[in-house]
């Protein structure tokens, strides 16, 4: 068919089509979204959230998410000090730290008068009202109920309180227990301000339950008003209020004006230099308002906290390289950076290994073959390669500013020896990896990072001739084998629930085998008698003391190998001030502060 | 139809494609990858995981530098090399099972009617309303990760659209003429679907495979990225998971690399498909009707791609 | 007319069945067992059992899927396990937040699409045809994930013509969905052009063209009057089968760009083994495609006359 001449007509929807899709472009182009103006009469930090919350009811959760808003919002009886280090307890509720009674069974709690919960109309009237004795052992109770809580009360409050579990094995009979008509034994309410708590054997760790986000009080008047609710909203006597919840949206919250708590006046030597005690003794907290968008992408993070939009930002391993180095002194910002930002490091109360199953046939038996692989690895190389140096490979599983780490101990894990290990290899029975089948590593997740550092350490036993074969599995399926305790290898951690060694040396106990947290099914009785032990002492010389040897048969067995804990490395603008990264509290919002001025500038 | 006219077709189509430049050198491509998978099948390629230098390298003018290497040092040409023994095996696993279950399906369904029809619209409506990614997810958490799942799930899923096709024009020449012609003849529904039936959809098939291939191909990078397909690291989808991190970095090779593998085979098999539609469907010159059907399949096709 | 809707709309049930059992089966029998992943760590024998007893995961599966069945009839989905959001609401916001994110380029992309289709068979056999094809062939090629990833890199990060990602709500959200607007109506331009450019060339063919034609109606008439109306048809039936999958919006476009979409709930919900959330979100979509597929059908038997309903 000859090609005509098309008349305008015919032209005429193809160009309006044009002209609208040219339109959609330029109008955005327009219009980039505004960010804070230039108010310099309030305080507003712009910071992030990098995953939905599960529940902002505080006994309903257990992750970081959801306690970054909790810790917030709520208060708990007591709470890790902010500058302090080696982390420790600080009473946030109360007047001073509880009293242990003669019996060293009862502890004596005495609450601070004047603590207000947040307005609400879940009151009469729509006033907080003051925090009472009663409020918390609700709260407690609330807690150990199973209808409410079946997911955190074992690790924190188990076989601990007196009549406590009865208490909860009520409430998994009855599901609707009215609990005014049930008392606790261990539960004594002395006077409005004033209660114990008896404990079923002496247990120093138990103040430290009560310094978690679960823990938080909530008074009875929101539980009964909102229900379900409270998933969403929070009620409680922290530094702030909820403003605005929204699980994919923007959380903002609002400086509580009645807030009870006061900055620290004491820390660590280093921190009067730091300027972290400027505000010493000051009325908290200092920020006005905190907004927290949802940005689960770590590459448009960078790219807002670069330009200003956010107030401060954790550095992840792909901008590491462009932005920071690290040298024997520590973590650096590069020259073009360090002009606009600050940065800042803390070692992360956690550690990761990977766990050796006992009960395998081939590995539980050899100790030989289980250092050769503890000696094959070179640890601190998979930090240095996979995790920009942000990190440390540990010599006990203990990490760093912990009661009862090696910083405290002399312990020596086994260090990177080819020689050593091909001699061990040997020994066990499979010289030059002879014999040996190859050994499968299961994983919870098959992302980039875990296929790098399993490609890693592939390549690392390969020098020696162990073949390693991944499976990587659904987190609830490894999850599943783990329980059954049916792998021969597992990549593993355990974050630390409370600051202590006991946290992590519970890990190979041989009560907690499959399907518990000793999941390779450690079995070693002179090491079980030394945890009993442990467990009931205090920190201090005489403990640690117990701990060395324990650190001494664990290594000499080695149940794990390749030990790490990571380093939490982060920037900050120079216009936020007081930011001191603690990992043991969700949250430390309340302590921040704004140059105003110094942020308007930076804006424009 | 009568065999021979067929035939024809199928002389004549080969012939007009072996007249358009174009085509000739997409089937070349195709050719060249299918050799490569094949060389990857019986180990003969080069080694992946070996370690050409200690980091990541800009392509460089030798033969395992060309493309340049990751973070490990393995070279990225290697990697994309094994990553083709993956796709190509892909596809032509899934076609193999979404193919002949869509012909057999669809055949069946349009000759008998009745009961084995319903039960048929039923099952592909049925498998068409969920959204396909779930599916694909959903079955291999039950069947397991790795590459036969994802085939399996796949193929398991894919065989709708053909079967649609070969149903309706199944429905539309059962009851022409030259069948009650070959059941008065004697001939049994075996003879007569094999016979005559399905020599004349066969060309739709053989559109449906190339396109399907292309579709395997297209969705294991997808699910791969989400982590549900292949896991050794092995495939295309995998480069692309972790490209997006290293082009913050400035490290563009890998992903360069990448995306010209996938897009001279995809481009290839787009070329190959159309012109052997062009070529074997008669009826682009006639019906508006099989026009849409046939645009059925690319609808099915891209929803995958825009999910 | 309303005999066959009847019977379509009775049709319509043992699909409904049908998925359901596929669901269900695919989601309480595989999949992630959503206990474990809430308890992490903290997964004692005893805690799983407690909050399999809260979710009601301990009873018979029989019963599950009876309940199940009682839930799809209600619509009444329930609370996801995981964010404990009453179902119905997260499908609604972010069904809102999906829709906004593709109905504008679906909608602009027909427009655009048949508009250039139509130019292109106007145009058949000459280079612009032959320059056309080539191009929409060349796009197709290039792997959805592809342009993502690299219209974000060089448009927003680098250039900074875009921002990077996120969303706010109500009409400020619209600079935050200009980039995958244009990346879904890039990608959407070369298949669609190509169909719908077969469509024509089709009807082109047609016996009645050439007799307009012959007639002596000039090609702007023939293109617009006869053919435009008649290609609509096969356009718009697969363009409605598409539109139920709208409201799933587009999980890679939502996690790339923080968009908290019905895809990125589905996502997640896959992730965590939320079953309430994937139960709910493929019953929705199953139902409303059926139903569309029903419009579509009764629209074309009301259209096209040449079509008689059986």
């Amino acid at each position: 068919m000859a090609v005509q001449k098309t008349s305008i007509w015919q032209k005429t929807p193809q160009m309006v089509l044009s002209a609208l899709l040219v339109a959609t472009v330029a109008v955005p182009l327009g219009c980039r979204p505004q960010n804070g103006t230039g108010n310099t009469d309030v305080k507003v930090l712009n910071y992030f959230r990098t995953a939905t919350y599960k529940s902002l009811d505080p006994p309903k959760q257990f992750d970081a998410a959801s306690a970054e808003i909790i810790e917030t919002v709520y208060d708990s009886l007591l709470d890790y000090h902010y500058l302090k280090r080696p982390y420790e307890l600080a009473p946030t509720l109360l007047e001073e730290m509880p009293e242990l009674g003669e019996d060293k069974l009862t502890y004596t709690f005495k609450l601070q008068k004047g603590i207000k919960f947040h307005d609400d109309p879940c009151f009469p009237d729509g006033k907080g009202r003051e925090l009472t004795a009663d409020d918390v052992i609700y709260t407690i109770k609330r807690f150990s109920d199973v209808n409410v809580n079946p997911q955190t009360y074992p690790a924190l409050l188990q076989n601990r309180i007196k009549g406590l579990d009865a208490f909860r094995e009520k409430t998994r009979q009855q599901k609707t227990l009215d609990y005014a008509e049930e008392s606790v034994a261990g539960l004594e309410k002395v006077d409005s301000h004033t209660f114990k708590i008896v404990m079923t054997e002496p247990d120093p760790l138990l103040l430290m339950s009560f310094a978690t986000s679960p823990l938080s009080i909530v008074p009875q008047e929101a539980v009964e008003k909102y229900g379900k609710g409270l998933d969403n909203r929070g009620v409680g006597t922290g530094p702030y209020t909820l403003a605005k919840s929204s699980r994919r949206g923007e959380v903002i919250l609002k400086k509580n004006p009645n807030y009870h708590g006061k900055y620290p006046t004491a820390g660590e030597p280093e921190d009067q230099s730091k300027g972290l005690l400027t505000k010493a003794g000051e009325q908290l907290p200092f920020i006005d308002e905190i907004r927290l968008p949802l940005i689960e992408e770590a590459q448009p993070r960078m790219l807002k906290f670069r330009s200003g939009e956010f107030d401060w930002i954790g550095i992840d391993r792909d901008n590491f390289p462009n932005m920071a180095y690290k040298d024997e002194k520590g973590f650096h910002l590069k020259e073009e950076f360090a002009e606009q930002f600050e940065i800042y490091s803390a070692d992360d109360l956690a550690s990761f290994y990977i766990t050796i199953n006992f009960r395998d046939k081939i590995l539980g038996q050899n100790k030989a073959l289980r250092q050769a692989l503890a000696y094959a690895v070179d640890t601190q190389a998979i930090i240095d390669k996979m995790a920009n140096g942000r990190g440390y490979a540990l010599n006990t599983i203990v990490p760093l500013p912990i009661a009862g780490s090696e910083d405290s101990i002399a312990a020596q894990w086994y260090p990177h020896d080819l020689q050593k290990a091909k001699e061990k290899l040997q020994e066990a029975g499979y010289p030059e990896g002879q014999g040996l089948p190859p050994l499968v590593v299961l994983y919870g997740s098959a992302t980039t990072q875990t296929r790098q550092s399993h490609e890693f350490l592939r390549a690392q036993f390969a020098k020696v001739g162990i073949q390693l074969k991944p499976e990587y599995l659904s987190f609830s399926d490894y999850l599943r084998r783990k329980e059954a305790g049916s792998f021969q290898l597992a990549s593993g951690g355990w974050g630390a629930d409370y600051p202590d060694a006991e946290n992590f040396y519970q890990l190979f106990y041989s009560p907690n085998k499959a399907p518990g947290p000793n999941d390779g099914s450690y079995n070693n009785p002179e090491y079980d008698q030394l945890y009993e032990q442990m467990r009931r002492m205090p920190p201090g010389p005489e403990r640690n003391q117990v701990i060395s040897k324990m650190a001494a048969i664990f290594k000499e067995d080695a149940p794990i190998f390749s030990i790490t804990m990571p380093i939490v490395v982060g920037m900050h603008q120079k216009w936020l001030l007081n930011l001191k990264r603690n990992v043991m509290l969700g949250a430390h919002f309340q302590f921040l502060d704004i140059d105003t001025q110094a942020k308007a500038k930076g804006l424009k | 139809m009568p065999r021979i006219h067929i035939n024809n077709l199928y002389w004549e189509a080969a012939q007009q494609l072996s007249r358009r430049k174009i085509v000739l050198v997409c089937l070349g491509i195709i050719a060249i990858y299918m050799l490569v998978a094949l060389l990857g099948i019986f180990g003969l390629l080069p080694d992946y995981q070996t370690r050409v230098s200690t980091g990541y390298e800009a392509p460089a003018l030798e033969f395992a530098k060309l493309l340049g290497t990751d973070i490990f040092g393995r070279s990225v040409l290697y990697k994309i090399l094994a990553g083709t023994k993956t796709a190509m095996l892909i596809g032509v696993l899934v076609t193999s099972i979404s193919v002949p279950t869509g012909v057999i399906l669809g055949a069946l369904a349009g000759y008998y009617g009745g009961i084995v029809d319903i039960g048929v619209v039923w099952l592909y409506t049925v498998i068409s309303s969920v959204p396909y990614i779930l599916m694909v997810i959903a079955i291999s958490y039950v069947i397991g990760k790795g590459l036969v799942a994802i085939c399996l799930a796949m193929g398991f899923l894919g065989w709708v659209g053909l079967c649609r096709l070969i149903r309706s024009e199944v429905l539309k020449t059962r009851n022409l003429e030259y069948i009650a012609a070959a059941r008065v003849i004697g001939a049994n529904d075996a003879q007569i679907i094999f016979s005559h039936i399905l020599p004349n959809v066969v060309h739709l098939a053989i559109i449906s495979a190339s396109l399907q291939i292309l579709g395997a191909i297209k969705s294991e990078v997808i699910l791969t990225f989400l982590n549900v397909g292949i896991q050794d690291g092995s495939s295309w989808g995998s480069m692309i998971a972790d490209a997006t991190g290293e082009l913050v970095q400035g490290i563009w090779w890998p992903l360069a690399g990448v995306v010209l593998a996938m897009f001279l085979i995809i481009y290839a098999l787009n070329v190959v498909s159309d012109a052997l539609r062009d070529a074997l469907d008669p009826k682009l010159r006639g019906s508006t009707e099989m026009a849409a059907d046939n645009a059925q399949f690319e609808v099915k096709e891209t929803a995958v791609q825009k999910a | 007319m309303v005999g066959y809707t009847l019977r379509r709309l009775l049709y319509i049930i043992p699909t409904i069945l049908g998925v359901a059992v596929l669901v269900f089966v695919l989601f309480t029998v595989a999949g992630e067992d959503p206990v474990r992943v809430a308890l992490g760590q903290h997964a004692t024998p005893q805690a799983i059992a407690d909050l399999e007893a809260l979710w009601g995961l301990d009873k018979p599966l029989w019963q599950q899927f009876l309940d199940f069945l009682g839930q799809i009839v209600t619509f009444n989905y329930g609370d996801s396990y995981f964010t404990g959001e009453v179902l119905s609401e997260a499908f609604a916001s972010g069904a809102l937040v999906s829709l906004s994110l593709t109905l504008p380029p679906f909608v602009l992309g027909l427009g655009l699409n048949i508009a250039i289709a139509m130019m292109i068979a106007y145009f058949r056999e000459t280079w612009i045809d032959r320059f056309a094809t080539a191009t929409a062939v060349i796009s197709m090629s290039f792997s959805y994930l592809v342009y993502i990833i690299a219209m974000q890199y060089f448009l927003a990060y680098e250039l900074e013509w875009f921002p990077i990602n996120g969303y706010a709500q109500g009409w400020d959200a619209i600079p935050y969905l200009a980039l995958p607007w244009l990346i879904i109506l890039l990608v959407s331009i070369g298949p669609d052009v190509r169909i719908y450019r077969t469509i024509f060339l089709n009807e082109m063919q047609a016996n009645y063209v050439r007799t307009a034609r012959a007639k002596g109606v000039s090609e702007r008439s023939v293109l617009f009057t006869h053919i435009l109306k008649n290609a609509m048809i096969p356009i718009l039936t697969f363009t409605i089968v598409a539109v139920p999958f709208l409201i799933l919006g587009s999980f890679l476009m939502e996690r790339f760009f923080s968009i908290p979409g019905l895809g990125d709930l589905m996502l997640t919900a896959i992730n965590n083994g939320d079953f309430p959330v994937l139960k709910g979100m493929t019953m929705y979509i199953t139902i409303t495609y059926a139903l569309f597929n029903l419009l579509t059908d009764l629209f074309i038997a009301a259209v096209d006359p040449r079509v008689k309903l059986n």
